[in-house]
């Protein structure tokens, strides 16, 4: 009797630890996407501002402004699901370099100091956001592991855990620097 | 930055006069020990011999204590009288290697990095018991304000054996070049990066490394990065956002440039590196003739590995909130 009550013994401890550990490894990812809201939320703060300073030397570009108001609108009107959180997030990177590119043209507006302070805020949210995607990044590589591997992935499947998506990293993002260092004044 | 043909111009047009008679002085002061033991040590184990056949003294801890002190008494005089010598090398050579690279730069040979800045750097959690340095260069390139010097911190174990005797030893924590910046991005906390000493894997292990410290595993995605340290962190997106890419690119390259194995940290918008060597930096030959180019070129190497990381690593890129 007494060894079949240390094997059932030992099977539920070891049960407990694994399913512990995936909980913290999803509450883990789960914290990543969160910050990553979080520092999304920065970056939308900034856009009005951007918006406001560049407009009146930017004539060409009306429409990539008014898109990207919307845009913003959009990403803070809060009932989006994470999939177009992540959509919209690459779309408003897309377009707020975008911006950033086109002021090459505009001298003037370049050296502005209104301009260059936004342009480092600008700057600093965006390296803060890429840090926080690579952090998602690995939590959910960390957790997605623990879910396909023996032995966990047997408790995994019986409380039906599912893998997560990872945040593709844009071909632009790669280029951040190189993009950044267009701008170094 | 000065590239090793400019400075062999240098040495050429510039210091080879400065060196030619530190040189001659340097010969003088061999040549003076050399007399000096061969007057005062030879006699001595003379008179010790004949104390110990003919007087019958066996006593040879006695006669070895006398011989230690008039060693010691030797060794010190010329050691003052070195002094000198010691101090115009470092004045006109390591000084002036110094302004070559950089006017901008300053030197103190007796100054050096302090011990509470080097606690902070949270590189070692170990206490240091012991700490001494020289060589210090400061200044400022472009944006970047730094400060490097030699040091050596040590700690010491005691042991008492079967008997009841206290045996101390002294253990070196960290010996080389330790390097001090202002970093180019604001933020809190530290991010510590560590020589990998164990290769790919071993996560449980490398997690238990780190059980004295505040800092975390932070496990990046750079493989190439992965295999050459291992980075703790307080603040997992902190870290990520101090090592972005391409500093992790940079930071490879110059690990592969300096040849040794180099640590790093960031606390508190600084950023701290050392560079681990065993053997002493900046310091005259006794034995071989100074007037030597690749002599000179360790000198001037040593000092700009030190110098370039300020421009290897892209310190001076402040395109970030950060002046």
């Amino acid at each position: 009797m007494l060894p079949f009550l240390i094997i059932v013994g030992v099977i539920v401890i070891w049960f407990i630890i694994i399913y512990n550990g995936l909980i913290s490894k999803r509450n883990e990812a789960d914290k990543a996407f969160a910050s990553i809201d979080t520092m999304a939320k920065k970056r939308y703060d900034l856009i009005p501002n951007l918006v406001a300073t560049v407009q009146q030397y930017m004539q060409h570009e009306r429409q990539t402004l008014t898109d990207i108001t919307e845009m913003r609108a959009k990403a803070t009107s809060g009932n989006l699901s994470d999939e177009e959180k992540i959509a919209l997030d690459g779309k408003i990177s897309k377009a707020v370099s975008g911006i950033m590119v086109a002021v090459e043209n505009y001298p003037d507006l370049k050296a502005s100091t209104n301009f260059m302070q936004l342009q480092g805020s600008l700057n600093e949210v965006e390296e803060q956001l890429s840090a926080a995607r690579r952090f998602y990044n690995a939590a959910v590589t960390s957790y997605n592991n623990a879910i396909q591997m023996v032995p966990s992935n047997m408790v995994a499947s019986m409380f039906n855990f599912q893998t997560k998506k990872l945040f593709e990293i844009t071909e632009q993002e790669r280029q951040n620097v190189d993009v950044k260092s267009l701008f170094k004044s | 930055m000065k590239s090793i043909q400019e400075f062999e111009q240098f040495f050429n047009t510039s210091l080879k006069t400065d060196l030619s008679n530190l040189d001659l002085r340097r010969k003088r002061i061999v040549k003076r020990f050399l007399i000096m033991l061969f007057l005062i040590f030879i006699p001595l184990v003379a008179v010790s011999l004949l104390l110990q056949f003919y007087m019958q003294i066996n006593n040879i801890a006695l006669i070895g204590c006398i011989v230690a002190v008039v060693v010691a008494i030797l060794i010190y005089f010329l050691w003052v009288r070195d002094k000198l010598f010691y101090n115009d090398f470092k004045s006109q050579v390591i000084n002036r290697i110094v302004y070559f690279i950089s006017p901008e730069l300053q030197y103190n040979a007796k100054d050096s990095v302090n011990v509470s800045e080097f606690v902070t750097s949270r590189l070692f959690m170990h206490s240091v018991d012991r700490f001494k340095g020289d060589d210090l260069v400061f200044g400022k390139i472009e944006k970047t304000a730094f400060r490097f010097s030699e040091i050596k911190a040590e700690y010491k174990t005691t042991t008492v054996d079967s008997k009841g005797n206290r045996k101390t030893q002294w253990h070196t924590l960290f010996k080389g070049l330790f390097f001090i910046a202002d970093f180019n991005k604001e933020f809190t906390g530290s991010t510590v990066v560590l020589p990998n000493e164990l290769g790919k894997g071993l996560t449980f292990l490398k997690k238990l490394m780190s059980i004295d410290r505040r800092e975390k595993l932070v496990q990046l995605e750079d493989v190439n990065f992965t295999k050459e340290f291992n980075v703790y962190g307080d603040d997992q997106i902190q870290s990520r956002y101090i090592l972005s890419t391409s500093l992790m690119e940079r930071i490879l390259q110059y690990r592969i440039k300096s040849k040794n194995h180099i640590y790093l940290s960031f606390v508190d918008s600084k950023m701290y590196l050392g560079i681990a060597y065993s053997k002493d930096l900046f310091e005259p030959s006794y034995l071989k003739s100074m007037v030597n180019f690749d002599l000179v070129k360790t000198y001037f190497e040593d000092m700009i590995l030190a110098v370039s990381i300020v421009e290897d690593l892209n310190l001076n890129l402040r395109i970030w909130t950060k002046e």
